[in-house]
C-alpha cells in the first residue's frame, strides 16, 4: 500500500468562505481546493467556534451537517482525521472540514449544540476510530456489539478478527426519564425486538411507558452492521458493486449508480449515453420499488394487508424488468464501473413501457383504498410529526424532509445525468407526519413514472454500453477472442484491478430514502484506501426515540414504518 | 399412543395423519434481518404464494413456530439473540438457512459477521444464493418436508425394530438352553 | 482531557435570523365526508373489483404454481454454474484461475492439472465452487476467458451439509446442455447470439452422429 502524503494546501476564492475564514486566528484554518467541493483543514482548537460561524452567519448558512467519518493515515504523523461535510440547502453548497488529530490525543468537541444530527454519527466514529466527544452526553459503541475490543476501521484492526457476544453482556438502557416519573402510576419499561415483526428484523427499541403513552426510549442498532467499509477497502474497486448492492436492498439499483458514479467522477471516465440513459430508468424503477415496499410495509404495520399485495404486484413486474437487463431479481450488481453489465435486452424499452402504462392503477388502488380512509387518517395524521426546521437540524433528506416541507431533492439541487433537461416537479408536503411520509411517496411514484416517459420517448441512444476504455472496463469478448492486445488488458484488469488515481471524492445521487453520500478515498491502488457511504437512513433515525416520546406504541410501530428505515443501509 | 395400545391399524393410520399435517403444516418463523427477508416478503406475496404449502401462517412467536427460518445476515450482536429464540422453540423443530450470509456468512469475512448460523444453531437444510429467488426458497421448503417424511419414517422403523428385538430377546430369555 | 473543548456560547449573540424552514408542521385536515368514514366504500368497491376480477377470470390470477410452473427467466439469469466442455466432452476450463481471482466472495478452488502432451493446455484436476460462499454476481463469467464457466437458470438448489455444498467438477459439467433455454448468464454477443448457438449445435450433433456411428460400426464388428 502506498502511503498518502499530507495533501498540497491550495488557497480557494471563495468570498462568503474567506470572510469567515479571516475572523479566526491565521493558520488555524487552511483552505485546500478538493476536487468535488472546497475544503478546508481546520485545527481542533477552533472547530467548535468556526461551525457555529458557519451555520449561523447568513452568508454562509451551512444549516445542514451531512456526515461525519473518520479516516486513518498510519504513516503521519497526525495519524488521524476527522471529516465533517457541511451543507446549506439554501445556498446549494458543500464545505468539508477536515480536523487532524495525534493518536494519543483523540478528543473532539462534541457539536450536537449546532447539529443534532451528529449525536448517532459521533457515536459511530468513536465505535469505528475511537474518536472521543467531549460533551456528548451518551458516547458508547453503536454499530458493533458491547464485547467488541478494538476499533475496526483502523488500519492495523485485522478484517476478520471476531468478538464473541455473550448474553450477560447485552445491553441494557438506561433512560433519562422526567422529573415527575416517580409519580407515575403505571410505569412500566418494555422491549420491543430485535426480532419483534414491527420493529423489521433488527431494530431494539427500549421504551417506558405511562400507561400506553411512550415517556422515555432508547434505540440500539447495529444488529446487521456487516462491515461494508472495512469490506471494501479489502477487496479491488470492481469486487465492492456488489457489497453495494447490499446497502439499500430495496432499491440496490441506485446503490449501484451512486458507487460507479463516484469512481467515475476519480478516474474521469466519460460513461456512454447509452447507459446513463439506462442508469436513469433503471433508477427510478427502483425508487418505485422501495416507495411500494416501504408504503407496503406500513400499512401492514397499520393492519391493512390488502395493500401490501397490490403494491408488491408491480414490484414484481419490476423486478421481471431487473432480472432481465442482468440477471438477478433483488441484488442486481447490474452497473459497472464506466457504465452497465451488459447491453440492454432487445425489448426492454417495449417492457419498460407496459410497466409504465401498469404502475399507475395499483398506486390509484391503493390510494383509493387508504388515502382518505378515515381509519388511516386517525393512525397516521399528526402522529411523529416533524417541524421542517427540526428536520434540517437532525440531517434528514429525502421524501421524509420534504414531507415537512423543504422540497431539497438531489436531482433538483444538485442535477447529475439527466435530471437537468427532464420535467419533473419535486413534491413537498407540511405535515410532517406519517400520513404526509406516505402521500408523498405515492406523488413520488408518479413523478418517476414521468421521467421515465419522458426519457422513453426520447428513445433509446446508440452506441456501446460501457466505456471503451482497456484501463477501466473488460474488452468485449468477442475481442478477447480474436486480439492478443485486448486479451492482455483483460488478464491485466482482472489480475491488477483498475488504478484510481489518487484523491478523495464525495460524491451524492437521490437514494430512495434521500442524499446517498459515497465519499471515497484513493491511494493509487487497486483497493478504496476509504470507502464511506452517507446512509440517508441513518440520522433519520437517530431522531426516532425524540419522535415517538410523549405518542403511544402502536404509534411508533406506524411511524417506524413511514420513516422507511433500511437496516442493511443504516448499519452498513 | 403405541405404548398404550400397540401397533394397529389405528395407530398406523394415526401415524399417517401425523406425517401428512406435519409435513403440510409448517409454520414459518421468519428471523428476517436483510435482503433475504425482502424475497421471503416476494414469496408470502401473490406471486408465489407460500400458502399453497401450508406455510402462510407466518408467526413471530417462537412458541407457536416449528420451522425457524432464517433469512438474512446475523452478526455477532444478533447471536445470542438467534440462539435464544431457536431455544424457545418448542420439539419438533427444523431450522432453514436461507441465503449466503445465513448459510456461511457470504462475501462478509468481516469482523462483525457470523460466518454461518451454524456455529450456534442446527441447521437442516441450505439454500443457497444471495438472496435466492422464491422459487429457490420454496424448492427448500419442499425438500425439508422429504428429509422429515424420510426421518420420520427411519425413526419409526427403528423404534420397530429395537421393540422386535426387545420381543426376541425376552423370548429367547425364556427359552429353555440346551 | 479535563479542559472542555466546546466553549461557552458568546454572550453577545446577534438575534437568530427568521428560520427559511417551517417550523411548525400543518397536519392534513380531513374533511366532511371523510369524518362520516364515507370513502371507506370508494375502497370496498376497488377490494371487491379484484374480488370479482379472481373470481371469475382465475386464469388472470398473478400466481406461479411453482413445482408445476415456472416463471421465464430471461438468458441472463444468474443461477447454479456450469463448467463448459469441448464436444468431445472435456472440460474447457484450462485452469488459468482469473476467476478465482475475480470472485469477491472467494469461493472457487482450482487446482491445476499439466497434460502429458505439451501442446494441449492445462487442465484443473479439482475445480470446486462453494455454493453457500457464491453470490451469484457473475463475476467468474466475466473474467473467464475462455467461455469456460457459465451460469444456468437453475435455481433448485437446497443442500442438507456443508460439506455436500462444495460442489465439484463433476456436478458443475453435469447440467451443460446446448440447449439455450437452460443456460443463463453467459457472455454475449447479440448479434451472433443465435449464429453461435446454432454452430454450437451443430458441431454437438455432428460429434454425437460420428460417435453414434462409430458404436454401431463397433457393434456391428462384434456381432459378425
Amino acid at each position: 500500500m502506498s502511503t498518502l502524503a499530507p495533501p498540497q494546501v491550495k488557497t480557494t476564492a471563495l468570498p462568503e468562505l474567506e470572510a469567515v475564514r479571516a475572523k479566526f486566528p491565521a493558520g488555524s484554518i487552511l483552505p485546500q481546493e478538493g476536487l468535488d467541493q472546497p475544503v478546508w483543514i481546520v485545527s481542533r482548537d477552533v472547530l467548535f467556534e468556526v461551525c457555529r460561524e458557519l451555520k449561523e452567519n447568513p452568508q454562509t448558512q451551512f444549516d445542514m451537517m451531512l456526515d461525519l467519518c473518520g479516516v486513518d493515515f498510519p504513516d503521519r504523523e497526525e495519524r488521524f482525521e476527522a471529516i465533517y461535510h457541511l451543507y446549506s440547502i439554501q445556498r446549494g453548497a458543500r464545505l468539508r472540514l477536515k480536523v487532524p488529530l495525534r493518536e494519543d490525543d483523540l478528543v473532539l468537541p462534541s457539536m450536537l449544540k449546532h447539529w443534532k444530527a451528529l449525536d448517532w454519527f459521533e457515536r459511530e466514529a468513536y465505535d469505528m476510530f475511537g474518536f472521543r466527544f467531549d460533551g456528548h452526553p451518551n458516547l458508547r459503541r453503536i454499530l458493533t456489539h458491547e464485547a467488541f475490543q478494538g476499533h475496526p476501521l483502523r488500519k492495523d484492526y485485522d478484517a476478520a478478527k471476531r468478538w464473541i457476544l455473550t448474553e450477560d453482556k447485552i445491553y441494557q438502557p438506561h433512560f433519562d426519564l422526567p422529573d415527575n416519573s416517580d409519580d407515575m402510576f403505571e410505569r412500566m419499561t418494555i422491549n420491543i425486538g430485535p426480532t419483534h415483526p414491527a420493529m423489521h428484523g433488527t431494530f431494539r427499541l427500549m421504551a417506558v411507558l405511562d400507561g400506553e403513552t411512550i415517556v422515555a426510549s432508547d434505540v440500539e442498532i447495529g444488529y446487521l452492521h456487516r462491515c461494508f467499509e472495512k469490506m471494501s477497502e479489502t477487496h479491488t474497486w470492481q469486487h465492492v458493486i456488489p457489497y453495494t448492492d447490499r446497502l439499500n436492498y430495496c432499491s440496490a439499483f441506485i446503490n449501484n449508480v451512486g458507487y460507479c458514479k463516484t469512481v467515475e467522477k476519480m478516474l474521469k471516465v466519460e460513461v456512454p449515453p447509452k447507459a446513463v440513459w439506462a442508469r436513469m430508468i433503471l433508477s427510478e424503477f427502483s425508487r418505485i420499488m422501495d416507495h411500494c415496499v416501504c408504503n407496503g410495509t406500513t400499512l401492514v404495520d397499520a393492519g391493512g394487508l390488502t395493500s401490501f399485495w397490490y403494491l408488491f404486484q408491480p414490484r414484481e413486474e419490476i423486478y421481471g424488468l431487473l432480472e432481465s437487463v442482468c440477471g438477478a431479481r433483488l441484488t442486481v450488481s447490474a452497473c459497472r464501473i464506466g457504465g452497465l453489465i451488459q447491453d440492454l435486452p432487445p425489448d426492454f424499452e417495449a417492457r419498460c413501457r407496459r410497466l409504465v402504462d401498469m404502475i399507475p392503477q395499483y398506486v390509484q388502488d391503493v390510494e383509493t383504498l387508504v388515502n382518505k380512509n378515515r381509519i388511516w387518517i386517525d393512525r397516521s395524521v399528526g402522529v411523529a410529526a416533524i417541524s421542517g426546521e427540526d428536520a434540517v437540524n437532525w440531517g434528514w433528506t429525502g421524501p421524509c424532509l420534504r414531507a415537512s416541507g423543504v422540497g431539497y431533492d438531489v436531482r433538483r439541487a444538485h442535477p447529475y445525468d439527466l435530471y437537468d433537461t427532464l420535467d419533473f416537479e419535486v413534491p413537498v408536503l407540511y405535515g410532517g407526519d406519517v400520513y404526509d411520509r406516505f402521500r408523498i411517496r405515492m406523488l413520488e411514484i408518479r413523478e418517476s413514472l414521468k421521467m421515465i416517459k419522458q426519457l422513453l420517448d426520447r428513445g433509446m441512444p446508440s452506441g456501446p454500453w460501457i466505456v471503451d476504455d482497456p484501463h477501466v472496463a473488460l474488452p468485449s469478448k468477442e475481442a478477447c477472442y480474436n486480439q492478443m492486445e485486448a486479451m492482455i488488458y483483460h488478464f491485466k484488469l482482472i489480475m491488477d484491478g483498475i488504478h484510481v488515481p489518487e484523491g478523495e471524492v464525495y460524491n451524492m445521487v437521490e437514494g430512495a430514502n434521500g442524499e446517498l453520500g459515497f465519499y471515497t478515498i484513493s491511494d493509487g491502488t487497486s483497493k478504496p484506501y476509504r470507502n464511506h457511504c452517507r446512509a440517508p437512513c441513518f440520522p433519520i433515525f437517530s431522531t426516532f426515540p425524540n419522535l415517538i416520546n410523549g405518542g403511544s406504541i402502536s404509534d411508533a410501530i406506524v411511524s417506524l414504518g413511514g420513516l422507511n428505515i433500511v437496516a442493511g443501509e443504516l448499519e452498513r | 399412543m403405541n405404548n398404550m395400545i400397540g401397533e394397529s391399524w389405528v395407530t398406523t393410520t394415526f401415524d399417517t395423519l401425523e406425517d401428512w399435517s406435519t409435513r403440510n403444516s409448517f409454520w414459518p418463523f421468519p428471523f428476517g434481518t436483510a435482503c433475504c427477508a425482502i424475497e421471503f416478503m416476494s414469496t408470502v406475496s401473490s406471486h408465489y404464494d407460500v400458502s399453497r404449502f401450508g406455510s402462510e401462517v407466518v408467526r413471530f412467536s417462537p412458541r407457536q413456530s416449528d420451522v425457524l427460518l432464517v433469512a438474512g445476515t446475523i452478526n455477532d450482536k444478533m447471536a445470542p439473540v438467534l440462539k435464544k429464540i431457536y431455544d424457545q422453540m418448542p420439539d419438533p423443530k427444523w431450522v432453514i438457512s436461507m441465503g449466503a450470509c445465513a448459510c456461511s456468512g457470504g462475501f462478509y469475512r468481516a469482523y462483525h459477521v457470523m460466518q454461518g448460523i451454524d456455529e450456534v444453531i442446527p441447521v437442516d437444510v441450505y439454500v443457497p444464493g444471495c438472496p435466492p429467488t422464491p422459487e429457490g426458497l420454496i424448492y427448500g421448503i419442499l425438500q425439508l418436508k422429504e428429509k422429515v417424511i424420510r426421518e420420520r419414517e427411519r425413526f419409526r422403523k427403528q423404534n420397530r425394530e429395537s421393540k422386535d428385538q426387545e420381543k426376541t430377546q425376552s423370548v429367547n430369555a425364556g427359552a429353555p438352553t440346551s | 482531557m479535563s479542559q472542555p473543548l466546546a466553549q461557552s456560547p458568546q454572550t453577545t449573540q446577534s438575534t437568530p435570523t427568521r428560520s427559511p424552514y417551517p417550523t411548525e408542521p400543518k397536519p392534513y385536515k380531513p374533511g366532511f365526508a371523510e369524518r362520516l368514514y364515507l370513502p371507506l366504500l370508494g375502497g370496498m368497491l376497488v377490494t371487491m373489483k379484484h374480488f370479482l376480477k379472481n373470481l371469475f377470470n382465475p386464469s388472470r390470477m398473478y400466481t406461479i404454481s411453482y413445482p408445476e410452473e415456472r416463471r421465464d427467466y430471461s438468458h441472463r439469469f444468474r443461477g447454479h454454474h456450469i463448467l463448459t466442455t469441448r464436444p468431445d466432452g472435456s472440460v474447457r476450463c484450462v485452469a488459468c484461475f482469473l476467476c478465482a481471482q475475480n470472485c469477491p466472495a472467494e469461493c472457487i478452488t482450482i487446482e491445476a492439472g499439466e497434460h502429458p502432451d505439451v501442446n494441449i493446455e492445462k487442465y484443473p484436476t479439482v475445480y470446486e465452487i462453494d455454493m453457500l460462499r457464491c453470490v451469484f454476481c457473475g463475476y467468474c463469467v466475466d473474467a473467464c476467458p475462455e467461455e469456460a464457466i457459465i451460469m444456468s437458470n437453475n435455481y433448485d438448489m437446497a443442500y442438507f451439509t456443508r460439506e455436500q455444498s462444495i460442489v465439484g467438477k463433476a456436478d458443475l459439467m453435469k447440467p451443460f446442455t446446448f440447449d439455450e433455454n437452460q443456460l443463463g448468464y453467459r457472455p454475449r454477443f447479440p448479434e451472433e447470439d443465435v449464429q453461435r448457438s446454432k454452430m454450437r449445435r451443430d458441431a454437438f450433433n455432428l460429434v454425437e452422429a460420428a460417435k453414434q456411428a462409430q458404436e454401431r460400426e463397433a457393434h456391428k464388428a462384434a456381432h459378425s
